[in-house]
């Protein structure tokens, strides 16, 4: 099993499910090219510059790792990451779960997806005028009163990106239209919606489950856009019912 | 002193002992409080003030559908996960939405609440209001990104004038300012027309305009623009760029490509000139603006605004055209230099050819060699002699097509009025240029069905026929053809052609001349010198002529051999300077002159001082050496006078001498006078007179040639009486080469009896 994280984080996202998938499934996380611990070194603007370049890594890593009947995790902009992936490389996976996926964020004639272009356009320009604050190169490691006790582990930072990175990295998740591969998808594939997911919407989660042949729609009760921290049980149960079923 | 410090609670001290609801509710910031879904629970009076909404609309709502679209992302994917991470953020700018839509820019703090377990109870946040500083740091980035545009401007043109620095050829020009110009204004495609390169006539009208490079325009698109171009578009008149949206105009101008603009998503189209450093306009650049393919990602700018361009952007385009047009101009100028540089050494070989004084076939076969190595795949060379139209020199470049041109030179000898190219090129004096053979050209040029199956085979695209001409007089035809592979003439080549034609013309004339005049003045000696010497019994005598080896030259040498009736025989030899026609008809005069004096038996002293005497007289123009001799065939006596003249040799029993005759004043010099040696030829003895072209050589001393001649004469005579006949001819071969500078005249005479 082969956690993708989204954009904005990096594999420390999964550390909440990851051990309760790990009993049954051997687990792997990773750092999107860029993000976390990476190399930035091996960030290449060209490749980078579309999905496919990410998907080309995952297919890269299942190789190299020697991984078959993989079943992909992936969160937000990795779900499609894993719809390019399956088409790349149909043999490589035999399941593709996606956590609050959108093929496309910005809404189109009949086509709702939450964004127009001018809210990309601010949040991009978000990204410009406070690259500290969406790329931390170093994590506030002050507890606040009411959570002592983690001061160990805040030592190293969380979702530390690089701001250029970061930067290509929206404008590849929030402008890209992945609407297209849907339909090719052949791997049994799982929707993970969430309630009030306010980057993905449920009507967005919902084309996504129309779109995708044979594709199972769960919608969770955990809200906002990442159950996996917010309700990791809810989560791996939905994953597991899905395994199982 | 108690009443004293019970003091009676100032104002001051009523604030100061703050009510914690009150603090809660009207804090100088917004405080809000989130349940672990992020739903809000409770929210104080300032934020509801700040934002236009009442608690109630608040509380229920999630705090990112309370921000702005990228407040949401950020919430979602960072602030709540680092939340639920490390528990706590700061100084996080969000802009909150208000009632009214307007955005309040915020800078929040949160921490997350835990239970012992380490599961979230509560998410606490403080939000301060923040709109200076938000004001401020977009100034920045606004300033931020105008200098990166500009920094990207100026490298965009930095790399043109590099490329275009690097360019050598008019396609990478062109190639370089579509690529380039696409990219900086991100165009959905671009391209560049140029003029056609002018053609000798001016014809007033617009010249054609050729796609010289494009660049991300869809076929349709690009059929479009072309047809338009071809239909004179002359928006790059005006010398601006300029930005022709897809409009009403645009749709009832130029429909086809108002609908294949629409099809490919591109709303404007843009001309920007492309001219000389002195404002000649050499052609446009045309770029579309719209979707850009080259990105799989959706473009931010909103359809139907896409086809604007900035000012800045436009003066980018403008220099970019201006640096394209010189570019144009510098490449265009340094091939022209090395095509000049081509023909001009072209023309030098031609020029080395015909100046190489090989006959006339061999060089002109060399000139058709030549001209299948520079300027055309076939050179057929017709040549008119006395004879007409001679078989034709022909030479093509490729040796597997050679057998197809011999088999033409056997069949083309077309009729004076025939239509082929060559003989109308003939005819009217004038070059004819076939561009674009068919097979219709070749059927009305063919001379019979075997010539026309050759024409075919030959493949030939273009035909240039360059006459050769001396003062409007043909002397040949030149006939240059070009198959399609090697691509249609050029105006240079075939002013190279011409050239050329020239360049033989002038060469042929020159040997045709030459060829005449030594033709004539061969003839002229000839008939200047007695054919055959008079038979005198008891003697035998032979004479030799011969000219000099270089050409037209004609010496002034002369023999003669006089029978006088008293039985005596007068012998003369002599040498007139110079080698031309003078010196000949000088001859032919002095010895006319010689003859005219024997009439009075003079002795050959007597001759000598006669013809001193009337040289002025005489107006010969040239001077000259002579020796006479005069012979008593009966007794052998033998006098003999020399004007300057080489000594007689006498052969005789295997042994040959010079004899000692005092040489005189050469004639036309002051007179002086000229002993007369006396002596006698013996019976079987050979008297032998000569001129200096038996004996003088370029190199080697008249000592050498002398006791050469000696030795020969020697030789040759044996022991009885010598044949003077064999003499001869055995004097001149082992002392006269194939290359002589000077003539030879010989005379010798044998005693019998």
């Amino acid at each position: 099993m082969l956690l993708a994280h989204g954009f904005g984080c990096d594999q420390t996202m999964w550390r909440s499910v990851a051990p309760a998938l790990a009993t049954d499934h051997r687990v792997v996380t990773f750092d999107h090219v860029g993000s976390g611990d990476s190399d930035v070194a091996a960030y290449d603007p060209r490749r980078y510059r579309s999905l496919a370049g990410y998907a080309e890594d995952v297919v890269g890593i299942c190789r190299e790792l020697d991984l078959t009947d993989v079943v992909f995790v992936g969160h937000s902009v990795s779900a499609m990451i894993g719809v390019l992936a399956t088409r790349r490389a149909p043999e490589l996976f035999g399941a593709l779960v996606m956590v609050g996926p959108s093929p496309r964020y910005v809404d189109d004639e009949g086509y709702t997806g939450g964004f127009s272009r001018a809210d990309v356009a601010a949040l991009l320009d978000s990204l410009d005028s406070d690259p500290d604050q969406w790329s931390p190169a170093l994590a506030a490691v002050v507890a606040g009163p009411g959570n002592p006790g983690t001061a160990a582990e805040l030592q190293r930072s969380f979702c530390r990106t690089d701001p250029e990175v970061a930067r290509q990295f929206a404008r590849v998740t929030f402008l890209s239209d992945n609407r297209a591969d849907l339909p090719a998808v052949t791997v049994p594939t799982l929707v993970l919606q969430c309630t009030d997911d306010s980057i993905a919407p449920e009507v967005v989660g919902r084309y996504v489950h129309e779109h995708v042949p044979g594709s199972v729609f769960t919608r969770l009760a955990a809200t906002g856009h990442c159950p996996h921290l917010s309700a990791p049980e809810e989560t791996v149960a939905a994953i597991r019912a899905f395994l199982g079923s | 002193m108690a009443d004293e410090e019970q003091q009676v609670p100032t104002e001051l001290d009523r604030l100061l002992e703050e009510d914690p609801a009150d603090l809660y509710e009207n804090a100088p910031c917004g405080y809000l409080s989130m349940v672990p879904d992020g739903r809000v629970a409770k929210v104080n009076g300032t934020f509801c003030a700040w934002t236009g909404r009442t608690p109630e609309e608040v509380r229920g709502s999630r705090l990112p559908d309370l921000l702005s679209a990228g407040g949401r992302v950020y919430y979602e994917t960072h602030l709540a996960p680092l939340l639920r991470l490390q528990g706590v953020v700061r100084e996080v700018a969000l802009d909150v939405v208000r009632a009214d839509g307007t955005v309040l820019p915020c800078l929040v703090n949160a921490v997350e609440v835990r239970d012992d377990d380490g599961r979230p109870l509560l998410v606490r946040a403080t939000l301060f209001e923040a709109t200076s500083r938000r004001r401020y740091e977009q100034a920045l980035l606004a300033a931020q990104r105008a200098t990166a545009d500009s920094e990207v401007r100026a490298r965009t043109l930095q790399q043109v004038v590099s490329e275009l620095a690097a360019a050598g050829t008019p396609e990478q020009v062109a190639d370089v300012v579509v690529r380039r110009a696409r990219a900086a204004v991100q165009a959905g495609g671009a391209g560049l027309w140029l003029a056609a390169a002018a053609t000798g006539a001016d014809t007033g009208r617009p010249r054609p305009v050729v796609l010289a490079a494009a660049d991300g325009l869809a076929p349709e698109l690009l059929a479009a623009l072309v047809a338009a171009a071809e239909a004179g578009a002359q928006l790059v008149r005006s010398g601006e760029v300029q930005v022709v949206p897809l409009g009403p105009g645009l749709r009832e101008r130029w429909p086809d490509l108002a609908t294949a603009m629409a099809e490919a998503g591109q709303e404007a189209v843009v001309v920007v000139p492309v001219s000389a450093a002195d404002d000649r306009h050499l052609g446009a650049l045309v770029l579309v603006l719209g979707v850009t393919d080259d990105s799989e990602l959706i473009s931010l700018a909103e359809p139907g605004t896409r086809g604007a361009l900035v000012p800045a952007d436009a003066d980018l385009l403008a220099t970019l055209g201006r640096q394209a047009g010189q570019a144009l101009e510098r490449v265009r100028l340094l091939l022209e230099t090395v095509r000049q540089a081509a023909r001009s050494a072209f023309l030098l070989e031609a020029a080395r050819l015909l100046a190489g004084g090989h006959g006339m076939t061999e060089t002109v076969e060399g000139l058709a060699a030549l001209a299948v190595t520079r300027l055309a795949d076939v050179c057929v060379i017709d040549l008119v002699t006395d004879r007409g139209l001679v078989e034709p020199v022909v030479a093509h470049t490729d040796p597997a097509r050679r057998h197809l041109v011999e088999e033409l030179r056997d069949l083309h000898l077309p009729r004076r009025d025939g239509r082929h190219p060559s003989v109308r090129a003939m005819v009217g004096r004038r070059t004819v240029w076939l561009r674009g053979v068919d097979d219709a050209d070749l059927q009305r040029m063919a001379t019979g069905p075997g010539h026309l199956a050759v024409s075919r085979a030959l493949e030939l695209a273009d035909l240039v026929c360059v006459p050769l001409l001396v003062d409007n007089r043909p002397l040949g035809v030149i006939s240059l053809g070009n198959g399609a592979q090697r691509g249609p003439f050029s105006e240079a080549d075939v002013e190279t052609a011409e050239q050329l034609a020239l360049q033989m013309s002038q060469g042929l004339e020159v040997a045709a001349r030459f060829e005449l005049e030594s033709r004539t003045s061969h003839t002229l000696q000839a008939s200047l010198l007695p054919p055959v010497p008079p038979h005198v019994p008891g003697l035998a005598v032979a004479v030799r002529y011969l000219p000099g080896s270089s050409g037209a030259d004609v010496g002034g040498d002369f023999h003669d051999v006089v029978a006088l009736p008293e039985g005596d025989v007068a012998l003369a030899v002599g040498d007139v300077v110079g080698h031309d026609v003078t010196a000949a008809a000088t001859m032919g005069q002095l010895r006319s002159v010689h003859r005219a004096f024997l009439a009075d038996r003079p002795g050959p002293s007597e001759l000598v001082d006669r013809l001193h005497g009337s040289w002025p007289l005489l107006g010969l123009p040239r001077m000259a050496t002579a020796m006479f001799a005069r012979l008593d065939p009966a007794t052998g006596a033998l006098r003999i006078a020399s004007a300057g003249h080489l000594p007689p040799l006498l052969v005789a029993g295997g042994r040959a001498e010079l004899l000692d005759v005092v040489p005189g004043r050469l004639l036309g010099a002051p007179p002086g006078p000229a002993p007369e040696w006396k002596g006698e030829l013996p019976v079987g003895a050979t008297l032998v007179l000569y001129t200096d072209g038996l004996v003088e050589s370029r190199t080697a001393d008249l000592d050498v040639g002398l006791a050469r001649l000696r030795t020969v004469a020697a030789d040759a005579s044996g022991d009885g009486p010598a044949d003077p006949g064999e003499l001869c001819d055995r004097l001149l071969a082992a002392l006269t080469g194939p290359h002589r500078a000077d003539d030879v005249a010989l005379l010798a005479l044998t005693r019998l009896r």
